[in-house]
């Protein structure tokens, strides 16, 4: 089951810029291990960057996952699973 | 940790690959790869450049193809060796040769017939294989692979492509599986299409060209990943599938072809019993030479010698037969040709009859062509008698075989209009944008467009380029510039091949059904294929036609290969610059030069080709020639031993050939040495490889006694000189058929200018410029007569009848129609003429209205009966019945009122034509006869003259000008030589061409050719003007000019522009 969010979150990366924890809904939730990334084309005729989706699980999330989008230098949470 | 790229698309995939070859091996370089591949879609086209450039990199070259198979699949394909490579061009060749409207498509067949010396990777996810796989078809897959295990052994792999997605890699897995599976060997690619992952945007755009449709139409799945990853990133993507990118080196380790490029590959010739080429060649050559000169003398003997010792020691006998063959059939025909550039040198090809202009009689030197120092194989043009050009090559087809000879292909590249339109379309640009755009561009790379459009006065005024919501569109056409677009045929190149010419080359045919070579010249050059080309020439069918017409028209015989050369009448005509129709003496730059030049004999037109040359006008020779010619300058040599080299130029240098006489004179070199020297400095050198020539020529200049300051002075003007020189052999060639054409058009004005009228496109000049200047001449122009025309223009008495095929619209079969029906008695009327001819009712429309059937009524009368006419045909056609005079009848008076309004309405229409037509429609709606400067005509006149316009691209009746309200002070003209130097003039008229040839200072100067229907006009805009103007400039059709009147030589005449402005009327 997959709910989509689409809401902008901050998120805090490493050296490596990889992420390591971000804020949604004024909560924290740091980032436990990345399942996956892969990235999207978008309508670039329209303006839209590249965008790279994360899948992530965090450590308070229990067995739900979090999809964070980055398009360009903005981030949001894209999608969450359950 | 390594890798290597095994399937990679470059720009030659033709719209589904973004970096060019030598990117591509950039980037490996940079990412030290030892290896590449190239496998573009069915082609080759890229794969000799690629091939170069990752020699010169250090970069093992892996060529290949990714080629579409049965089932609209793809499949991989890498060349192990020479036989690999001969088989992947055969099997493309064979794809699309024998294409259904599919495209090429590799059959099972195919792939088994010529499967030797290639490795198969089972393809991106179009594969065969990972399509049936996705489709759950693992008994499908595992048939395929049976079959290409049994084509390929064990040079067959499983090719992994992951692009990471939100559904993972799930292809990936599946595939890996099965070849574990199957016991099948998998190697990792990234299917290549671009060089960084931001050019996907590209991609997508050239893919949505390709395809036709806008790009956010482009079907799913859509992909980043598809960049030229690194070895490091690759071997991370692939860490779950051990070996697979590792097997991409063991792959590669398999890929040794050599391309043997340099080595020159002659078509062979089929000798006499007994004969071996060289001597065969020599026994020709020295009957050719006694029946041109009589007896030898120990000086053409001499050169004969040397010239078949130097033909035979390079081994070029045989190309030489070939050749000699091709003239001599054609001869043997009556398809007239000839050579033309620096083969033309040669006293060999001379009396073997390619060519015409006697190289010992204009003092031409065999090195410029060929020496033993000079590795290349000979290259001798021919230009032919357009109309028959087929023939000759049908003839080189059936002598070599079919799959033995193929036309050469073009590359036909993006430049800013192209690119604007096509990615335009594809992102849904509006089309005013878009036309707005392409306003004002001449000539120009899309990735100069925008540098451009801030300077270039005919591009700054608009706003179009500044628009930021735009800013991205441009940067896309730019992004594309110069990417290759389609093939095309070239011109004239043909190749023979020495074998079965497919081995070497995949062909394909192109749109028009000629077979063509993937590769361009440049690669066939580098292959040592022998590149003949046979350039059809209109001007060699003008000669031909116009010597025939004189023949039936006045009886009179002219052979015009000896014509006197010394006739005072065409050398008057040619000071006075009426040269338009004359080959290569019509152009505003030739004509202002004879002006000043005031050519005496035929030598002054080899002079007058070779002046109006980027390098005579760019380092102002031509100034320094003519001063001197007219004894305004003392001629002198900058050492006495240059009197030899320069006399006939009078101390200026002017001919390549000069160039090879200076280094022998004056610093001793060979000529053949002197050539290569030549050569040296025409091509791109280092400042250190300059200065190793200019040391060498010095030191050899002084050893022979010459003052350094001498020496480094002559040297100094060869090195500028020699990149822009005209090889004086193909000055002498062509001189021969402009002087031909000049005598023509001076003796025999209406022969000449109906040869001319029926051979265009040629030349300069529209139909309706040459058919002025024929009027000009003496020749009047009679419109076109279903009784009297046929497909080309006729010559009645001293005037020239319009042919049926300048009727637009018209076809092949309606004119062979009308010629064969009209028979002895002609047509009898518009009824006879419909009832027993094959023609549209357009086409008969057409006809009416530019008056080919005026013998038979008034054009509205007829336009009205038409149609009843056309309609009782096709009833009594249909019913298969004899027509009956009181039914024509009926259908005759049928017409009624309404049928009357129709009456007028064809010559009421709208013209549709475009640019300059359109611009006189618009012309004419807003004039009103007036007396004026120009003549006042009857008001049907203007009808008339815009079907004439619109019809025939002639006006027979008027001119638009005629019509047009000018304002006072105009002059026409045919009126300006009359005027004084320096006076300011005003003329109106419609441009025919504009130019900006380069200029010395480097400053752009544009040069208008106008016509007013009384003369041609050449104007000349500098850049101060441009700027002032230029919103006008290549945007308008008809200009009024102000300007002075200028005369560079006694004879010559320009108008220097001082305010242009589209022509409006009061």
């Amino acid at each position: 089951m997959s709910r989509y969010i689409n809401e902008p979150i901050t998120v805090h990366v490493n050296q490596e810029l990889r992420p390591t924890a971000f804020i949604w809904r004024k909560r924290l939730y740091r980032i436990s291990e990345i399942l996956t990334w892969w990235r999207e084309a978008a309508d670039w005729w329209n303006g839209e960057p590249v965008k790279m989706l994360i899948r992530v699980t965090t450590e308070r999330s229990g067995p739900a996952t979090f999809e964070l989008c980055r398009h360009g230098a903005d981030w949001s949470l894209h999608r969450l699973l359950d | 940790m390594s890798f290597i790229h095994l399937h990679v698309h470059s720009y030659y995939s033709f719209l589904d690959g973004v970096a060019g070859p030598a990117d591509l091996v950039e980037r490996a370089r940079h990412f030290g790869m030892p290896a590449l591949a190239l496998t573009d879609h069915n082609r080759l086209t890229g794969a000799i450049r690629f091939y170069d450039a990752a020699k010169k990199s250090g970069i093992k070259p892996i060529i290949g193809a990714e080629v579409d198979i049965e089932g609209s699949f793809h499949l991989t394909l890498l060349c192990k060796d020479q036989a690999g490579y001969s088989n992947l061009c055969r099997l493309l060749t064979a794809m699309h040769c024998s294409k259904q409207r599919a495209g090429p498509t590799a059959t099972r067949g195919l792939l088994a017939a010529h499967h030797s010396g290639l490795i198969a990777l089972s393809g991106c996810r179009r594969g065969e294989i990972p399509s049936l796989l996705c489709k759950g078809d693992r008994r499908g897959a595992a048939l395929a692979s049976g079959f290409y295990r049994e084509a390929f052994g064990d040079d067959f792999f499983i090719e992994l492509t992951r692009h990471p997605a939100r559904e993972g890699a799930p292809l990936c897995y599946l595939l890996s599986d099965f070849a574990r599976g199957q016991g099948i060997p998998a190697v990792a690619t990234n299917n290549v299409h671009h060089i960084t992952m931001r050019d996907y945007r590209v991609r997508e755009l050239l893919n949505a060209i390709g395809l036709i449709m806008p790009v956010a139409h482009l079907p799913e799945p859509r992909t980043v990943e598809q960049y030229f990853k690194s070895p490091a990133e690759m071997q991370r993507l692939f860490k779950d599938f051990p070996g697979a990118a590792d097997m991409s080196l063991e792959i590669a380790s398999r890929c040794n072809l050599e391309l043997e490029l340099g080595r020159s590959r002659f078509p062979k010739f089929d000798l006499p019993a007994g004969q071996s080429a060289a001597g065969f060649l020599r026994r020709l050559a020295m009957s050719g030479a006694e029946r041109k000169y009589g007896t030898l003398t120990p000086g053409l003997s001499a050169r004969l010698e040397m010239e078949l010792t130097t033909i035979g020691t390079l081994g070029f006998c045989g190309y030489f037969l070939v050749v000699w063959d091709i003239v001599r059939w054609a001869r043997e025909r009556g398809i007239r040709c000839q050579a033309r550039g620096s083969a033309v040198d040669s006293l060999v090809v001379y009396v073997l009859d390619i060519s015409t202009a006697d190289p010992v009689h204009y003092d031409l030197l065999f090195e410029r062509f060929m020496h033993p120092l000079r590795n290349e194989p000979p290259d001798i043009d021919l230009d032919v008698d357009r109309r028959r050009r087929n023939e000759v090559r049908d003839y080189i087809c059936q002598k070599y075989g079919a799959e033995n000879v193929s036309c050469v292909a073009t590359i036909n590249t993006y430049l800013a209009r192209g690119a604007i339109r096509d990615a335009g379309k594809a992102l849904q640009v509006p089309q005013p944008v878009i036309e707005e755009a392409c306003k004002g561009i001449h000539w120009l790379s899309a990735s100069k467009l925008i540098e451009k459009a801030q300077t270039l006065p005919e591009l700054k005024d608009s706003t179009v380029y500044k628009r930021p919501e735009l800013k991205e569109f441009f940067r896309l056409c730019a992004a594309i510039d110069h990417f290759p677009r389609h093939l095309s045929v070239h011109l004239g190149g043909l190749l023979i091949g020495d074998g079965r010419l497919s081995d070497l080359v995949p062909l394909e045919p192109s749109s028009g059904g000629d077979i063509i070579s993937q590769y361009d010249k440049d690669d066939i050059e580098r292959l040592g294929l022998v590149k003949m080309d046979l350039l059809a020439l209109p001007t060699i069918t003008v000669i031909e036609q116009a010597v025939r017409s004189i023949k039936g028209n006045r009886g009179i015989d002219i052979d015009i290969d000896r014509i006197p050369r010394d006739d005072p009448a065409p050398f008057a005509m040619l000071r006075e610059g009426k040269t338009i129709g004359v080959f290569q003496l019509e152009s505003p730059a030739q004509r202002e030069m004879a002006g000043r030049l005031l050519p005496r004999d035929f030598d002054d037109i080899i002079i007058s080709l070779s002046l109006v040359r980027p390098g005579p006008l760019k380092s102002s020779m031509d100034k320094t020639y003519l001063a001197r010619r007219h004894g305004q300058e003392q001629v002198s040599y900058l050492h006495p031993e240059l009197e030899g080299a320069l006399g006939e130029t009078l101390g200026v240098i002017l001919y390549q050939e000069q160039v090879l006489r200076v280094a022998h004179d004056l610093a001793g070199m060979s000529y053949a040495g002197a050539d290569g020297f030549r050569r040296a400095m025409t091509h791109d050198r280092t400042q250190e490889e300059m200065d190793k020539m200019r040391i060498s020529f010095i030191n050899n200049a002084m050893r022979k006694g010459v003052k350094r300051g001498v020496a480094e002075e002559v040297f100094g003007q060869l090195a500028a000189f020699a990149a822009y020189g005209f090889c004086k052999a193909h000055a002498a060639a062509y001189a021969v058929l402009s002087y031909q054409t000049l005598w023509l058009k001076c003796h025999y004005p209406a022969e000449f200018f109906a040869a001319v009228l029926s051979n265009q496109p040629m030349g300069y000049y529209p139909p309706r410029v040459l058919a002025a200047e024929a009027r000009r001449s003496g020749a009047a122009i009679l419109p076109p007569d279903v009784n009297k025309s046929t497909d080309l223009y006729t010559v009645e008495g001293d005037a020239i009848r319009v042919s049926l095929s300048q009727v637009k619209g018209i076809s092949r079969e309606a004119v062979a129609s009308i010629i064969q029906r009209r028979g002895e008695a002609g047509f009898t009327s518009l009824r006879d003429f419909v009832l027993r001819v094959e023609a549209s009712q357009p086409v008969i429309e057409n006809l009416t209205r530019v008056g080919a059937l005026d013998a038979f009524g008034s054009r509205g009368e007829m336009l009205a009966e038409l149609p009843g006419l056309l309609q009782l045909k096709r009833r009594k056609a249909g019913a298969g019945m004899d027509l009956q005079y009181h039914e024509i009848a009926a259908a005759c008076g049928a017409f009624d009122s309404q049928a009357a309004k129709q009456s007028s309405s064809p010559c009421h229409r709208e013209p549709e034509g475009r640019g300059n037509l359109s611009a006189a429609s618009r012309l004419l709606r807003h004039c009103v006869p007036r007396n004026d400067i120009f003549v006042r005509t009857d008001p049907g006149t203007k009808e008339r003259l815009l079907a004439e316009r619109e019809l025939l691209s002639l006006d027979l009746s008027a001119h638009p000008l005629d019509f047009c309200n000018l304002e006072d002070g105009f002059i026409r003209i045919k009126d300006l030589p009359a005027l004084p130097t320096g006076q300011v003039v005003k003329i109106a008229g419609s441009v025919i061409r504009y130019q900006t040839p380069p200029t010395r200072t480097g400053k752009r100067v544009v040069y208008i050719i106008m016509e007013d229907g009384s003369g041609v006009a050449d104007v000349t805009v500098f850049s101060d003007v441009q700027e002032k103007c230029g919103s006008v400039l290549f945007r308008t059709a008809w200009l009024e000019v102000r300007g002075k009147i200028q005369r560079r030589g006694p004879k010559s005449l320009s108008i220097i522009a001082d305010e242009l402005r589209p022509l409006k009327t009061r």
